[in-house]
């Protein structure tokens, strides 16, 4: 089966997260805007992936793995970025930026479960 | 020149005290703010972990699942610690940490000298190889932050 264009639409969002987060905190000492913007992107990403989701099996697309888990999957990924935003909020220093790429990577890793859920295409 | 030197009314003895103080402050921020929200992490899942295996399996490794339980209270001793701004906090803190590389280090070489004791997996053993050995690195990390912070 071929991989979710979702999946990569998500996964592309997730990596600039993850490089712009990276980069802010080499260069700046405070919670930079762009990977600020880039978690929210990222919570939108998710946003759009699980009504997307949501139409889908709603209209009758099988899910290979148990439908259960890709929820929970769904549910604490949505969590994350907001953690994330807040904390950056919270804690004006360089090590900000360090939490916001991790955001970035971490809901990479549950979209990727998610997707393995989903269709069972991608390598374990 | 020298006359055009803004004056200071700021002792040396002053000065360095101010900068002891925002060293102290600056614990809970941060890196420090990264290394609490982990132990807060361990605090959860060791205590979760612990309390399972004490509940359903504690007869078959009772040495193993005691340290692991003890793991737990460490663990969540060391969070409050870290994350507190009261005074007596920073050796609170200092003790937890010391006390679990010491548990990792001798959990993890007793599970080499008499493995039959430490074949049921818990946080500490094996140096805290399930974690990714983050149990053996989290309290070298620690002990470096508690130490460029100490009052």
């Amino acid at each position: 089966m071929i991989v979710d264009g979702y999946f990569i639409a998500g996964a592309i969002v997730c990596a600039l997260a993850l490089i712009l987060g990276v980069v802010a905190a080499v260069i700046r000492d405070h919670p930079d805007d762009y990977a600020l913007l880039a978690v929210a992107a990222v919570e939108l990403a998710l946003v759009v992936y699980a009504v997307a989701a949501a139409v889908r099996q709603a209209g009758g697309e099988a899910v290979s793995g148990e439908p259960w888990e890709f929820w929970g999957y769904v549910i604490t990924a949505l969590l994350i970025p907001p953690i994330a935003f807040w904390w950056a909020v919270t804690d004006k220093t360089r090590w900000s930026n360090v939490v916001l790429a991790a955001a970035g990577i971490t809901v990479f890793v549950m979209l990727y479960r998610m997707e393995q859920i989903w269709d069972g295409a991608l390598p374990a | 020149m020298s006359s055009n030197t803004p004056p200071t009314n700021i002792p040396k003895a002053e000065a360095g005290r101010e900068d002891r103080a925002a060293r102290a402050a600056g614990r809970n921020s941060g890196l420090g703010r990264i290394i609490i929200a982990v132990y807060g992490v361990f605090a959860l899942s060791s205590t979760a972990r612990a309390g399972y295996q004490v509940l359903t399996e504690f007869e078959q490794a009772p040495l193993a699942y005691t340290l692991s339980a003890f793991a737990a209270v460490v663990y969540i001793v060391a969070t409050l610690a870290l994350a507190s701004k009261k005074p007596g906090s920073w050796a609170v803190s200092l003790a937890a940490v010391l006390i679990e590389l010491a548990g990792v280090l001798v959990v993890g070489i007793l599970g080499l000298l008499i493995p039959e004791h430490f074949a049921h997996p818990a946080v500490w053993t094996q140096f805290g190889s399930g974690y990714g050995y983050v149990p053996l690195l989290l309290p070298l990390v620690g002990l470096w932050w508690l130490y460029r912070h100490r009052p």
